[in-house]
């Protein structure tokens, strides 16, 4: 499942993005969740409260579909927000949380939750990693969900930057979804898969798909290794 | 361009920030406006990612080279000119900007644009985007229409931060984010209709905006559904 790539994912956000812990949750809507991975015991207890209150920063990313940047928790409006989290995540030790969800698009997987002891906003090179790796946690639970095995996987997200994701890697995305009847997911995945397997660019294949000069045929039993 | 029908295009974007509505399909009106007010042939909104890149949220019309054209900015062109300095960049001849902008000049070119606007999307302190302007002919635009340019480009960022009330520099990144991802559930349902329908991307565009319209429905939310499999167009 990619679980130590998670935690390499992490491990590398906290020393970057300069916070004190991190954790990845993969969620199947705002209140069903599984924690994957935390760096520390802080961000494993913010992923229970979150778990157990049904309510907090990453309940809000997955719902809306962007970050949830909270530089005080101790600030009048998050006790109103989230009356239960609020003071059982400082009770924890957090002052601040910075809650980025995991998704491409319609594809949600879950949540990456940074948080910090003492209070103060992300400076914008921070932001600008945390989205780096929030992009690169949602590939590796792609990837881990299709069985894309980890070398591919590894190798993958090193060429395949989503910043840079043309709009055809999307418009692929859903074409391939409505060949193979399937999830906009495993179809992304199938895509990637495909791609990596031919040791070829994402945006080429996506082109190829768009240009109706590719066609991905349903193969039984659904979901297995691409390994055409 | 009469006074009139100016009034008119300000009065319905207004009216379209009163209800609930969705931020892509906003500023798609906004850029299809662009294109009939300030007679260019084509506009796009640019939002910065807030990675030091740009991507495109709107433009007036889904043709797949537009759109590559507008995104091709990222990195090099006008547009990111324009992020990074804060001010309007306006190339009367794109041919001649070659030097500046090797691959943006010889792609414009191609796809027959002469001359180039970026004006910024500006809030307080911060660029959050650039409205970007596309003419078949070369030669600039004039004073007066740079300023209804820059007018318009202004209510692109007013309503593109009104989603949510903007207190402070998170609610912008958290707003900007939200946008991008909308514009990805977008792609991602044209491919849908368009494999489904056997159209093309711009038509499974105007599909799905058709139906949101018709069906009073915030465009994003129907492509999720589209995507997501709940509903069929």
């Amino acid at each position: 499942m990619g679980d130590d790539l998670v935690a390499q994912v992490c491990a590398a956000a906290v020393a970057v993005v300069h916070v004190d812990g991190a954790a990845v949750s993969m969620m199947v809507s705002p209140t069903v969740r599984d924690a994957l991975h935390a760096t520390d015991r802080v961000s494993g207890e913010l992923e229970e409260w979150q778990l157990a209150f049904g309510e907090g920063p990453c309940v809000d990313a997955f719902a809306g579909g962007g970050p949830v940047l909270v530089a005080d928790l101790s600030s009048d409006g998050c006790s109103a927000r989230w009356p239960a989290f609020t003071p059982a995540a400082l009770g924890s030790g957090a002052r601040a949380v910075f809650t980025l969800p995991l998704q491409v698009g319609a594809i949600r997987l879950g949540v990456l939750d940074l948080y910090r002891t003492r209070p103060g906003r992300l400076i914008p090179q921070e932001l600008a990693d945390a989205l780096g790796f929030a992009d690169t946690a949602a590939l590796v639970l792609v990837d881990g969900a299709a069985g894309t095995d980890r070398a591919t996987a590894g190798l993958g997200w090193q060429r395949d930057d989503p910043a840079t994701h043309q709009a055809e890697v999307h418009q692929a995305t859903g074409m391939v979804l409505a060949q193979l009847g399937t999830s906009a997911e495993s179809a992304f995945a199938r895509l990637r898969a495909h791609a990596y397997a031919r040791d070829r660019q994402l945006c080429e294949v996506a082109h190829e798909v768009v240009d109706r000069r590719l066609r991905f045929e349903p193969d039984p039993p659904p979901d297995d290794h691409d390994q055409e | 361009m009469s006074e009139r029908q100016l009034a008119e295009t300000f009065v319905e974007l207004a009216d379209t920030l009163v209800d609930e509505f969705d931020v892509v399909d906003f500023l798609h009106q906004v850029t299809v406006r662009c294109a009939e007010v300030l007679g260019v042939s084509a506009a796009g909104v640019l939002l910065t990612d807030q990675r030091g890149g740009l991507r495109v949220v709107a433009a007036s019309t889904e043709r797949t080279r537009l759109l590559g054209l507008l995104q091709q900015q990222t990195g090099q062109g006008p547009c990111t000119e324009c992020l990074h300095t804060g001010r309007p960049v306006a190339v009367a001849d794109v041919a001649a900007a070659a030097d500046r902008w090797p691959r943006f000049a010889a792609e414009a070119c191609q796809f027959g644009i002469a001359s180039v606007h970026a004006l910024p999307m500006r809030l307080r302190t911060e660029i959050i985007g650039t409205l970007n302007l596309f003419g078949t002919e070369p030669g600039l635009l004039d004073e007066d229409t740079i300023w209804l340019a820059q007018a318009l480009a202004d209510v692109a960022t007013i309503g593109l931060l009104q989603a949510r009330s903007i207190r402070d520099r998170e609610s912008i990144a958290e707003q900007l984010q939200t946008a991008l991802n909308s514009r990805v559930v977008i792609e991602q349902a044209k491919g849908v209709i368009a494999e489904r329908r056997r159209l093309d991307m711009d038509e499974a565009f105007a599909l799905l905006r058709g139906a949101a319209r018709s069906g009073n429905r915030r465009l994003s939310e129907l492509a999720r559904a589209v995507v997501d499999g709940t509903e069929t167009i």
